[in-house]
């Protein structure tokens, strides 16, 4: 009698066990995916205010997002990546600045106070002297 | 049975274990802290804030709100401040100022006089002839810069620090703090950090970089230092630090072309012409960002060899020096702090 309860709660601590690792095996590898790669989510913002956020990996035809602020803009995104395509503010650093596509790249205009920044940190390098 | 039932559940827990430990081993678990980030537009640039705190969208506001006190009261692009009155009364009166504003003047004008006018505040006449910083910037007649050029001269600005007053001697001179208080907010944001009891952060005011502690898991932050030549975010080589302040000057940050010459922003206080001293870009690494604001100016406009005696000679500040040739030239304290990047385009010198 006793043997076949043993038995029992072998199963039942089997069972128990297994799922245990299952879930943390997957949490660890979900975990790991968002840390490196995972979404990259581009925020746009205009004079401090978020107006856009896109999640790059998940697009699949390239659109445009038009900025109509002091200056007219144009914004072209792609899949997995971003950018300034034109504008006609005068030095035109935003779209010399060209794709992003790393967590914690940024483009900024500032003439028209408009930046685009792909959300996270870079593992290379932390910022950039100007 | 018994024996077996006690082996698997070993086996088990064994597993388990392991896995939990590769788990807290790989990496360590404060490196996973999520850091709050800001981007704002103030100081007519952007400044973009990393703050590893529970309080991190509070610390933020502040600090940006302290930079938009720091800009109204120092600019000369807009009406109000102090310094426009200071400069309105150019020649005329002395006018009352804060301890902020008196302390920068007098650092402006240490900078001055240990760099022999090569950075000096009272360069603004010029820099508003050239309007580099406007849309319509043009080349002034020799006539016109050979008779501002005798109104710059910081031993004109005549600072009373017991009343916290100063005047400008001569009529039409104009201080520009452009070249320095953004210097002065970085400091005043660390000092806000350290208020709320932050360890670990940065700010960079339009690429004015400083440098908070080291990151959570205590290594040193990653500072890229900007390739003069290339397009925005991309640099040449990387700098590993801790608790400084890390600045840049160069003359890709604002300029206009005419007939195939390049116009830079940074007018030599001494010829009335933007610098021509054969470098295309300077970094300096030091405690206070206002120093390295006011040296990596100054030693862009010295050059390679004396802006190198000038950094050698103040202790605790170091510096990356960039030739029009695309020779890199480091100070020797950088040495084991830098790693360069492109070595294909710029050649790294290792010694003078």
């Amino acid at each position: 009698m006793s043997m076949n309860i043993l038995k029992k709660g072998d199963g039942i601590l089997l069972v128990i066990v297994t799922i245990t690792i299952i879930i943390s095996f997957t949490a660890v590898s979900i975990y790991k995916r968002n840390g490196s790669e995972g979404s990259k989510i581009a925020v746009i913002k205009t004079k401090n205010k978020e107006v856009k956020r896109i999640d790059l990996s998940s697009v699949t035809k390239p659109q445009k997002i038009q900025i109509s602020d002091e200056y007219n803009q144009v914004i072209l995104v792609e899949n997995d990546r971003i950018r300034f395509l034109e504008s006609d503010c005068s030095e035109k650093i935003c779209v010399n600045t060209g794709w992003l596509s790393q967590k914690g790249d940024v483009a900024v205009c500032i003439p028209n106070s408009t930046m685009i920044k792909i959300e996270g940190q870079s593992e290379k390098v932390d910022v950039i002297t100007h | 049975m018994k024996r077996k039932f006690i082996l698997l559940i070993t086996v088990l827990v064994a597993i388990l274990t392991s896995s939990c430990n590769k788990l807290g081993t790989t990496p360590p678990e404060n490196t996973r802290v999520v850091p709050y980030e800001s981007e704002d537009f103030a100081m007519g640039t952007v400044v973009m804030q990393r703050i590893y705190d529970d309080n991190g969208k509070k610390i933020s506001k502040q600090v940006i709100d302290r930079i938009r006190k720091i800009e109204e009261g120092m600019t000369i692009n807009k009406l109000g401040g102090q310094i426009n009155k200071l400069n309105e009364f150019a020649g005329i009166d002395f006018v009352e100022l804060d301890k902020d504003d008196i302390y920068i003047l007098e650092k402006a004008k240490e900078y001055s006089e240990i760099s022999n006018g090569a950075f000096d505040v009272t360069v603004g006449p010029l820099v508003k002839k050239w309007g580099v910083f406007s849309d319509n910037p043009s080349i002034p007649s020799m006539d016109e810069i050979h008779s501002l050029l005798g109104i710059v001269g910081f031993k004109d600005i005549k600072i009373d620090k017991p009343s916290s007053r100063a005047k400008l001697d001569k009529k039409g001179q104009v201080v520009d703090l452009g070249g320095i208080a953004k210097g002065f907010a970085g400091d005043e944001a660390i000092k806000i950090y350290k208020k709320h009891g932050v360890k670990s952060a940065f700010i960079s005011i339009g690429g004015n970089i400083v440098l908070l502690g080291g990151k959570p898991d205590s290594t040193s932050w990653k500072v890229g230092v900007r390739d003069p030549r290339g397009p925005e975010g991309s640099y040449i080589a990387v700098i590993n630090a801790k608790d400084k302040a890390i600045v840049s000057s160069g003359d890709y940050q604002r300029y206009f072309e005419k007939e195939g010459v390049r116009y830079h922003h940074i007018i030599d206080p001494r010829t009335g012409y933007p610098a021509d001293s054969g470098l295309i870009g300077t970094t300096v690494v030091s405690e206070l960002s206002i120093d390295a604001d006011a040296l990596s100016t100054a030693a862009f406009v010295l050059g390679l060899e004396s802006g190198m005696d000038l950094i050698e000679k103040i202790e605790g500040v170091e510096a990356v020096f960039i030739t029009d040739k695309k020779k890199v030239y480091i100070t020797e304290g950088l040495s084991d702090q830098i790693q360069f990047e492109d070595e294909n385009e710029y050649e790294y010198i290792e010694k003078r």
